[in-house]
């Protein structure tokens, strides 16, 4: 996409949060590690897509500079951005991390005890066969009742200088982000139903709102607490330079909202709204929900939550762009939706997808374009560059 | 009596405490209600109002597993007499997520429920080959195979589930449920499944319509 003269992608990212004027619709992509590996196999060209820098060796262990992989970026080599394109460096992992331990193998699964305190298994790695990066099956949740909960929170402490970077420096920091911007600055929050359910997995966090609401009060209460005074030190340093806060949920499925409206509103609306309301006073508006599954008999609470945009809109699950614009106007920004069933056919279905949501998009603005969620592994290097190609020339505005 | 076992199906349905359902089921039981009426006239009338709360939009999955697990805790007060009754399964269901897909929150919902309105489950688990669904099928002569899949690069895998159920001949002698993230309806009909459930409530409705 030729760079209109005058706008960054940046810039571009923000206006359209803001129901701004843009001069193209921004374009966001996130890709699955196996995607990728997927489409190195059929020629992504590695040295325009894994990202060489020299920096300390050794992680810092050895002083001298080597070079070091970073990471990859398939993003700019396609053309579009990734909503953690410029992250903002704040820890809110329990600290100290679980540390990953191969507890049992046998000759297809290994169990393991995950940073999160999990226990899971999961497919060993095989040569030529990509199967161990898919989610694994939880067998066993670090929170169970209030007695492991006790235990957990420990970890869950904000005031732990771990939590930042050894080299955090506020002047440092900003200059880095002006150096490395690519895309938004972003911050990211794990939500209160998120938090809760990656702890106690969905069936018992659900089931503890009836079983035992103390433990849950209890929980978000600390999760409210932790998650301010974590970020404290990050947003009243960067305050606006923050242009996006990814707020992970993940609380729905195709049927509908994990959590009822009424539990919701009972139990983590008003920690929600401490929470981004502590941002909003710093300045920070922008705040995107990221949660799979129709989320839509929840969205009016959510809104009411401070929440202002969502992704990624899953058309399996009944999400829909159109609709949700109607119903929230400007209320809330919109991202992704774009069906990846339809995308990946390519060709007619392809276009047809697309024409059928951008130009309302384009019109009314408050959109980032994008599938309805990660590109997944039945795309094929030909046909995600088609999508590219035909998707670019359309997020243009004449 | 009626009174009693309406208070049992309103207290499951309407999602009261455990310990008032408990109180009612004691109560039947000391007036030595049919333990058949029990649960057909209370506990089973209560969950499947918990369903059809669900599939309105007026319950959502916290409600679903409460439901399901006074349900659970219901029948252990009912499971001496239950063993002594003999009381036959509404029906057999076979259950599994197919091979490669190791996800099982989906199919362990369902099974909850599945038992809940009296259905036999066998559960083999996650990741299980087609041949395994097959032996099962032959050894139990069950109603229903339920197939659990979330990723759409194992999908595929229920498309051989049915091929190797017609190999073996029985296919139509069994009914084929779909079920997970990644299964449509349109999935279902193209590789000859007998039905999708599109979630848990829905999954048992089916069972509940085959074996009727």
């Amino acid at each position: 996409m030729k760079e209109p003269e005058g706008m960054t992608p940046r810039e571009r990212m923000k206006n359209a949060m803001d129901f701004k004027k843009v001069d193209a619709i921004p374009w966001c992509e996130s890709f699955y590690e196996e995607t990728l590996i997927k489409l190195f196999s059929e020629g992504l060209p590695a040295h325009k897509i894994i990202d060489v820098e020299w920096a300390m060796s050794l992680d810092g262990h050895l002083l001298a500079n080597w070079p070091k992989f970073m990471g990859f970026d398939p993003n700019s080599y396609f053309g579009c951005f990734n909503y953690m394109g410029c992250p903002v460096p704040v820890d809110i992992g329990p600290i100290p991390r679980f540390k990953q331990l191969k507890i049992r193998e046998d000759a297809k699964y290994e169990e393991y005890i995950m940073e999160t305190g999990a226990r899971s298994r999961r497919f060993k790695k095989e040569l030529g066969k990509i199967t161990w990066y898919t989610m694994p099956q939880f067998l066993e949740f670090p929170v169970r009742d209030k007695k492991s909960w006790e235990r957990y929170k420990k970890r869950l402490n904000p005031k732990d200088p771990r939590r930042y970077p050894k080299d955090w420096e506020k002047e440092g920091y900003l200059r880095l982000f002006d150096e490395y911007q690519n895309g938004p600055t972003t911050l990211t929050i794990t939500g209160f139903y998120g938090f809760g359910a990656e702890l106690m997995g969905i069936p018992n966090f659900n089931l503890a709102f009836y079983r035992d609401p103390e433990l849950i009060e209890d929980m978000v209460s600390h999760w409210e607490y932790f998650t301010i005074e974590s970020l404290r030190e990050a947003v009243e340093t960067f305050k606006d330079r923050i242009d996006l806060v990814f707020w992970w949920e993940d609380m729905a499925e195709k049927h509908g909202p994990n959590i009822s409206p009424k539990l919701y509103k009972e139990f983590l609306l008003p920690h929600c709204k401490r929470v981004t309301k502590f941002l909003s006073k710093n300045k920070i508006h922008r705040i995107m929900m990221d949660s799979d599954g129709n989320t839509q008999p929840i969205l009016d609470l959510v809104i009411e939550a401070g929440i202002t945009g969502h992704w990624p809109l899953e058309v399996n699950s009944g999400m829909d762009v159109r609709t949700l614009r109607k119903r929230y106007g400007k209320k809330l920004f919109l991202a992704g939706n774009l069906d990846k069933r339809e995308i990946v056919k390519g060709g007619e279905a392809m276009r047809k997808e697309i024409d059928s949501k951008l130009p309302l998009m384009k019109e009314t603005g408050g959109y980032i374009a994008g599938l309805d969620h990660l590109v997944h592994v039945e795309f094929t290097l030909e046909r995600f560059k088609e999508y590219a190609d035909c998707l670019k020339e359309k997020l243009v505005i004449q | 009596m009626e009174d009693l076992l309406d208070k049992i199906a309103y207290a499951l349905a309407n999602l009261k405490d455990s310990s008032s359902l408990k109180k009612f089921i004691n109560q039947a039981m000391k007036k030595k209600l049919p333990i058949l009426e029990i649960l057909e006239k209370g506990l089973r009338k209560g969950l499947s109002e918990v369903g059809r709360r669900y599939e309105a939009g007026e319950y959502f999955l916290s409600e679903l597993l409460f439901g399901a697990s006074m349900m659970e805790e219901a029948m252990k007060i009912l499971a001496p007499q239950l063993r002594a009754e003999k009381l036959e399964k509404k029906g057999q269901i076979v259950l599994g997520t197919v091979r490669g897909d190791i996800h099982d929150i989906g199919k362990n919902i369902f099974k909850m429920f599945a038992e809940g309105a009296g259905f036999e489950v066998y559960d083999l688990g996650v990741d299980v080959d087609p041949e395994n669904f097959v032996r099962t099928a032959i050894e139990k002569n069950p109603d229903v195979l339920g197939l659990s899949a979330l990723l759409t690069t194992t999908t595929p895998e229920m498309k051989i589930v049915i091929e190797e159920l017609e190999k073996a001949g029985i296919r139509d002698r069994v009914k084929v449920l779909l079920g997970g993230n990644a299964v449509t309806n349109q999935f279902g009909e193209e590789i000859g499944a007998d039905a999708v459930a599109l979630d848990a409530v829905q999954g048992v409705d089916f069972c509940k319509e085959w074996t009727k």
